[in-house]
């Protein structure tokens, strides 16, 4: 990030209505951040039993804020901001109508505010909104109408705005036929793509059975089947995470550290494999369910095993990015280069140590891959402890250093203190080492996740690297830390708004060292790549869907629903949906035969 | 950014990222240690495995 | 495409270490003999499960020598039975389901570690050696009581446990 102004025109110079846009998404991302950082240290010092301001029974309606809040709001309206400035950006115009910019991000706000409501409705007692669910929502336990209906709306905004990108790059390629597509707009339209097929999954959970669910419409639901469309999304979601931060390290980092991307095409395969792959994996979250066959287990498990090629590979192309970066700038020796880069600039630092975290959190999700090792550690705090490494850090921290960048070109301000941004990095990181790092050896000693009080009256956990008490302390020191690396952030992208506006604060990307020509041109082909993700997933799902329902019932062998609300809003119209479940059941057990 | 803090550039041909793989071999070893460590110690090594 | 050669020694390495991770998984599935819980049994009545043989009274049952199956009940918010005792030396076939939300069924501090879905029936085989206790916990979020949700699981030396000590 540069003290001098280099005389070029910003974004916000050049498309001050898509800067609008977004600032405004990065505003709604801050803000979910900011009110899920609350709730996060409330949980950090509740379950250690350090400090419980709140009832356990309302310990979950904070868990399913601080869920909801980080992983679908803020993560996905960064992603949304940045996407929108990366199309912009690489195709060098303006998106193609302002107004329907406007309206995608309009329901995406919409669906989230609903959400929300519903999920904080949970700490009124007197009245009958709340989603005490979880953000996984298993049934049979039930959240009320406005929870589902405010993630289907949320979604379908994610939705739109991937037509957006699409529509962009088709008027682009209009005028540009003979061109490779730009490397971050290829980044964005491959990621949309694996976003389509991954929405299947949740789609039908949620519109299909949930909702109408929750309102009365149906009866009752196949907990199981309903569990497997939410994980059909819930693995792709993490790449939908991941990607934008991939972008930020390929196409934003090397620039930042003084360098070039070390190669294009290499950037292009990955993505591609994100695409490929990221979906027919799903099955791994449920290593230990009932009701799937081995058989889809093990496939799973080879699935997300070559899933870790794409970010393997990644790691080495960042790095000798990052490299070539050193030396550039005088850096010499087999290591030694590491000390020339720009360790005082928080953009860098920040997606550096994200990066590092990144690789830690990669071992414990290979772990979590690994099939039969699973049964060590499901359901217990070192799932946390993995995913605060991956989305909590390689991803979170990465959105903050690239904000420090990105900001002054948004906004012709500069950033409010650089020397705080870099402090925030590094308090963040040394937070998470040691809150993920307590949470992992925890969950070692079979300590469990997603609970209020894991203080049981019967057992004691027999621990071997620590005691419980000297873990939970570390828990919560760190997860204090995490908070005030929060309010660090924001506050100072809160005060850059007040700094002095200038002009020529932009800066331009610097130019890959292997570059889009070289890379094969069927790469670009995303009809291709799209087609045979759509295959990989349809093979992947068709049998344990098929084998689901022809065991179960597509609505379930005999199942309530556990409202977490006093009453179901009711319709009406069940005597219809009765007489047509039977038929609906019969033909899908008749197609999964056949498939069989 | 180069320009302002580059002292020289480093074209495609002239650049091999020897400080990288020094890198990623160390992270290689660590990787295959914990993974053995992790599945043979701490997972075989534990009581109750689920064997039917 | 131009791949440097470094990258292209990275990706075979990563590749072995790919192919390293998968072998090591299914060495534990057959060398080791380590099952994945899977669609054995047949899909239940969650509303009924009183009508059924086994969880309408939730107990543990020698079925052979040294062999026995444990019927488990999770829900809201206990385990039954409560504690399930078993003898030393033997080995147990535990079969778990669930008559209204999704729960978890860990034994502490070991590898039996399952989800238990209404409708559906886990099944696990373990193999209990010395006498000894282990605590029991619900490890998936089932509602505001559910950090309350622990049991026990006594393993009793043979010969206490052919006295009688295996009632509910």
């Amino acid at each position: 990030m540069s003290e001098e102004l280099t005389g070029a025109p910003t974004f916000l110079d050049k498309f001050p209505q898509e800067a609008a846009v977004v600032r405004a998404a990065l505003w709604s991302s801050f803000i979910a951040l900011t009110l899920g950082a609350v709730f996060g240290i409330i949980q950090a010092l509740h379950r250690t039993d350090i400090l419980r301001v709140i009832d356990s029974t309302d310990y979950y309606t904070v868990l399913t804020a601080h869920g909801v809040l980080m992983v679908i709001s803020f993560t996905i309206f960064f992603l949304v901001g940045a996407f929108t400035w990366a199309i912009v950006r690489s195709f060098d115009r303006n998106v193609e109508d302002i107004r329907y910019t406007w309206t995608w991000y309009g329901m995406m706000v919409t669906g989230t505010l609903m959400a929300v409501v519903a999920i904080l409705g949970g700490f009124v007692d007197s009245i009958d909104l709340s989603a005490d669910v979880l953000y996984t929502f298993y049934a049979p336990l039930q959240g009320h109408p406005l929870f589902y209906g405010g993630l289907a709306i949320f979604l379908i905004g994610t939705w739109l705005a991937g037509a957006d990108w699409f529509r962009s790059w088709r008027a682009w390629k209009a005028e540009n036929p003979d061109e490779r597509i730009p490397l971050q707009a290829f980044m964005v339209l491959t990621t949309m793509l694996m976003w389509y097929i991954a929405s299947i999954g949740i789609t039908i959970a949620v519109v299909g059975f949930l909702l109408p669910w929750s309102l009365g419409i149906i009866e009752q639901v196949n907990p199981l089947l309903t569990r497997t469309l939410f994980w059909f999304w819930g693995h792709p979601v993490v790449y939908f995470w991941l990607m934008p931060a991939y972008l930020l390290w390929y196409t934003v980092l090397p620039t930042v550290a003084g360098g070039r991307l070390f190669s294009d095409p290499l950037g292009r395969v990955v993505f591609v494999l994100f695409l490929l792959l990221s979906t027919p994996v799903g099955i791994h979250h449920q290593y230990v369910d009932p009701g799937i066959a081995s058989g889809f287990k093990l496939i799973a498990m080879t699935n997300t095993m070559f899933l870790l090629l794409p970010s393997l590979l990644t790691a080495f192309t960042v790095v000798a990015s990052v490299e070539h970066a050193a030396r550039q700038r005088g850096g010499t020796g087999l290591l030694g280069w590491l000390r020339a880069l720009p360790w005082r600039d928080p953009a860098f630092t920040g997606m550096m140590l994200a990066g590092l975290m990144f690789a830690a959190g990669g071992f414990s999700g290979m772990i979590n891959a690994g099939m039969n090792i699973n049964y060590l550690i499901h359901n217990t705090l070192w799932v946390p402890g993995h995913f605060h490494l991956t989305v909590g850090t390689a991803v979170a921290l990465t959105m903050m250093a690239a904000t420090y960048w990105l900001w002054p070109q948004l906004s012709n301000r500069r950033l409010f203190s650089r020397p705080i941004g870099l402090a925030q990095v590094v308090i963040w990181f040394v937070g998470m080492a040691l809150m993920s790092n307590a949470m992992h050896i925890q969950g070692l000693f079979g300590i469990p996740r997603r609970t209020a009080e894991p203080q049981y009256q019967g057992f004691d956990f027999a621990t071997t690297f620590g005691s419980v008490t000297e873990l939970n302390m570390q828990l919560a020191v760190g997860g204090t830390l995490l908070f005030i690396s929060t309010v660090l952030f924001v506050g100072n992208i809160a005060l850059s708004t007040g700094t002095p506006k200038l002009s020529g604060l932009g800066e331009e990307l610097t130019e890959p060292l292997s570059a889009a020509h070289d890379s094969p041109e069927i790469l670009d082909n995303l009809k291709l790549w799209f087609g045979i993700a759509f295959v990989l997933v349809i093979l992947a799902y068709m049998l344990p869907l098929a084998s689901i329902i022809s065991r179960g019932g597509v609505f379930g062998p005999g199942v309530d629903p556990v409202p977490v609300i006093a009453e179901p809003i009711r319709v009406g119209i069940q005597p219809l949906v009765a007489s047509v479940e039977p038929t609906v059941s019969r033909v899908i057990a008749v197609v999964g035969s056949v498939v069989q | 950014m180069s320009g302002e803090n580059t002292v020289r550039e480093i074209g495609h041909d002239e650049f091999d990222p020897k400080g990288t793989l020094v890198l990623i071999l160390i992270y290689f070893v660590i990787l295959s240690i914990m993974w053995v460590f992790m599945y043979f110690v701490e997972f075989l090594g534990n009581d109750l495995s689920v064997i039917a | 495409m131009n791949i440097h050669n470094y990258e292209k020694i990275w990706l075979v390495l990563a590749m072995v270490m790919i192919i390293g991770f998968i072998s090591t998984v299914v060495y534990g599935a057959t060398a080791v003999g380590i099952e994945m819980i899977s669609d054995e049994p047949d899909t239940i009545d969650s509303t009924a499960l009183d009508e059924d043989d086994r969880f309408s009274e939730p107990r543990v049952e020698k079925v052979g020598d040294n062999e026995y199956e444990a019927y488990v009940i999770a829900q809201q918010f206990i385990f039954r039975p409560d504690p399930i005792t078993v003898p030393a030396n033997s080995t147990v076939t535990f079969y778990v389901t669930s008559p209204d939300v999704i729960h978890g069924f860990e034994v502490v501090g070991t590898n039996a570690n399952t989800m238990v879905i209404p409708g559906e029936v886990s099944q696990l085989t373990v193999e209990f050696n010395e006498p000894g206790e282990y605590g029991i916990l619900c490890n998936e979020y089932c509602g505001g009581g559910h950090h309350t949700m622990e049991g026990k699981l006594i393993v009793q030396p043979e010969d206490e446990f052919e006295q009688g000590g295996n009632d509910e």
